[in-house]
């Protein structure tokens, strides 16, 4: 099991897009992944879960990874993050 | 015990049955449990609902191309992760078979467990997306009951609920409901309208319909006072069977205006034209003598399928309406997909930040014009058949109309060329639905041969006031002085160019609103036909010279009160 403190950089945070991109990153690896903000903590594999974190830009995220290939996952979920998504900024 | 409900009567009419409640942003479910040995059939039954979702899904976001794919693309994925959520999915799992719930029951848990946590969200985006999970939870429910579609035991019932889309409302009358009760909602409403075309009884703004309403209560429905009676005694049944009647003889003394002349007590002629969409509405409205269909909405074909209709099935529809007019004159208005109107083809965006003042109507024509150029072929393929018109809706400049003009032009050229029979003339007119067209009128209203003024539209535009916005209840209102004025304004305009203009919309079916147009120089109203003898005896009492006389005072009239007063006069 990995931790890590990731924060959101991108200027939506982890709005309908965002969210749907990383559910659908993690949803490609087998280990489970949970993530904690602002005292909620929830599966990276639900879509429902991810938009419930509501976490805005410069919110820290707590990432937990846990299987097989779960250097591999962290690794892509924190450059997803620093990527802005995608978004450009 | 009895309990007596206000509201406001949306569509006339009286009823009596059981109620049957249907609670808000919630699914309507049988709360009852099932056997263990049933618990994995139904486990079974959600898994098959979840795949039937999934499919359709996918076959929307094939279907979806351009622009549309990307817009509405990233909505269906959105959409298609949360048919895959683990947390929903096993979710319901979890819940049939420890709790032994019906698949239905667990659906509705699982959406109300979500639906705590975002409506409890401060940022309104993320509480708006429960919208988006309501949709998937809603698509779901819909395929657990794709055999059995037919809302068990509505018909005879009485529906009370909070809110009823416009095409529910058509639904709803097929499956047989006697009346509709709704908590929220206001009068000029499209649901409000639609029941009205439908002679479905409605009560609008009852709102405390769903606290003081149990499923299954007796319910006196009288939408002609706006009042609802739950388990009413011996003195309401009474007085009830005497409204039936009153409202029976009502409908008959109307029925003998069915062969009389519209006509005003002075002997002018008022065109009645009918609005349609339907095999139906146009055997009604030549039965009852209309002049002629004045607006032929073309939506229907596009609503309820998945299928961009082909110019073949286009053709084939319009024909039937001509033909069904026997050479009096249809009206086809070009597809006006839209705001409240979304369509299951994804061509109108559902998700416009502000769909009425979006992508619609002749804009969206426009921005798909080889689409718009097949509906332009279908009709003029039409108009071998019989005397057709084209009407453009939501007009803003001389621009649009000069491109439609052009492309139909080319459309007409080509059928020609390829030797298909089009007639010689086909009369382009212009639907004046936003301020800006009503204002600009006189710069393009040499370039088209009729106008057709869509009043609920136009007041909205013209007062920046949302007719399905219950929070603003009065501000919407056709008796606006501007909205007088403007109409005065275009009556006048058209006049001058010597080009004929009706007005179709929620006034032009309201007899409350006969005097007001007909003063104001209108003398041709497009309605459903089912309105037409309603307005027929309206007209047949006005004396036509003194209204034009005394409607002088009302283009000028300087508050709302006043024109009230004037019209109450009128009608008294």
């Amino acid at each position: 099991m990995i931790e890590k403190d990731i924060q959101v950089i991108n200027q939506l945070g982890l709005h309908a897009r965002a969210s749907a991109k990383l559910v659908q990153l993690v949803s490609g690896y087998r280990s489970e992944v949970m993530m904690a903000a602002k005292g909620r903590d929830i599966n990276a594999k639900s879509i429902m879960g991810v938009l419930m974190l509501a976490a805005g830009v410069g919110t820290v995220v707590r990432v937990r990874v846990d299987g097989p290939d779960e250097v591999a996952c962290m690794n892509a979920i924190e450059d997803l993050f620093n990527r802005y998504f995608d978004e450009g900024s | 015990m009895r309990r007596a409900i206000q509201g406001i009567p949306a569509a006339r009419g009286v009823a009596l049955g059981r109620a049957r409640v249907r609670m808000p942003l919630m699914l309507e479910v049988e709360r009852e449990t099932i056997q263990p040995d049933e618990v994995e059939a139904e486990v079974e039954r959600v898994h098959d609902a979840i795949e039937f979702v999934r499919a359709e899904m996918h076959e929307l976001r094939q279907r979806l191309h351009g622009a549309l794919a990307h817009e509405i693309g990233e909505f269906l994925d959105l959409h298609a992760l949360m048919l895959d959520d683990p947390e929903l999915l096993q979710g319901l799992d979890t819940l049939i078979r420890t709790k032994g719930y019906t698949a239905d029951y667990a659906l509705r848990k699982q959406r109300d467990r979500v639906a705590h946590v975002f409506l409890s969200m401060d940022d309104p985006y993320l509480r708006s997306r429960i919208d988006d999970i309501d949709q998937v939870i809603g698509r779901l429910h819909a395929a657990l009951h794709r055999r059995d579609a037919d809302l068990q035991g509505v018909a005879g019932d009485i529906l009370v609920t909070d809110a009823v889309a416009p095409a529910e409302i058509a639904q709803l009358q097929a499956q047989g409901v006697l009346a509709v009760v709704t908590t929220t909602g206001s009068l000029l409403s499209h649901t409000a309208i639609l029941a009205r075309s439908l002679h479905l009884p409605l009560i609008v703004g009852a709102t405390q319909a769903l606290t003081k309403i149990n499923d299954g209560d007796v319910l006196i429905v009288d939408a002609l006072e706006g009042l609802v009676i739950c388990e009413p005694d011996q003195t309401d049944l009474t007085a009830h069977r005497k409204r039936v009647d009153a409202f029976k003889r009502e409908r008959k003394q109307l029925n003998r205006l069915r062969r009389e002349p519209t006509r005003t007590r002075d002997g002018v002629d008022i065109k009645l034209w009918a609005n349609a969409e339907s095999r139906e509405d146009i055997a009604e409205a030549h039965g009852l003598g209309a002049a002629g269909v004045g607006l032929y909405r073309t939506e229907f074909l596009f609503l309820g399928t998945h299928e961009i209709p082909d110019e073949e099935k286009q053709f084939n529809a319009y024909r039937d309406a001509v033909l069904g007019m026997t050479g009096r004159t249809v009206t086809i208005r070009t597809l006006d997909l839209g705001a409240d109107k979304s369509d299951d083809t994804g061509l109108a965006l559902r998700d416009e930040p502000n769909p009425a003042l979006g992508l619609r109507g002749i804009r969206l024509s426009m921005s798909r014009e080889k689409l718009f150029e097949i509906q332009l072929r279908a009709i003029a393929r039409a108009s071998a058949y019989g005397p057709v018109r084209v009407l453009l809706p939501m007009i803003t400049s001389r621009e649009e109309v000069l491109y439609a003009a052009r492309l139909f032009d080319r459309v007409r050229k080509s059928l020609a060329e390829e030797g298909v029979a089009v007639a010689e003339h086909i009369p382009l007119g212009a639907m004046i639905e936003i301020p800006a067209a009503a204002i600009a009128l006189p710069t393009f209203v040499s370039k088209i041969d009729f106008l057709s003024v869509g009043t609920n539209d136009l007041v909205q535009y013209l007062l920046a006031a949302d007719r399905n916005n219950e929070a603003l209840g009065d501000l919407y209102t056709p008796l606006h002085p501007a909205f007088i004025r403007m109409l005065s304004d275009i009556v006048r305009t058209a006049r001058k160019a010597g080009k004929p203009v009706a007005i179709c919309g929620e006034i032009a079916a309201d007899e409350a609103f006969t005097p007001l147009l007909l003063g104001l120089g209108i003398e041709e109203l497009s309605m459903h036909p089912g309105s037409f003898l309603q307005i027929r005896k309206a007209v047949r009492e006005i004396d036509h010279a003194q209204l034009v006389q005394s409607s002088r005072a009302l283009a000028r009239a300087k508050d709302r009160a006043s024109i009230m007063r004037w019209l109450e006069s009128r009608t008294a």
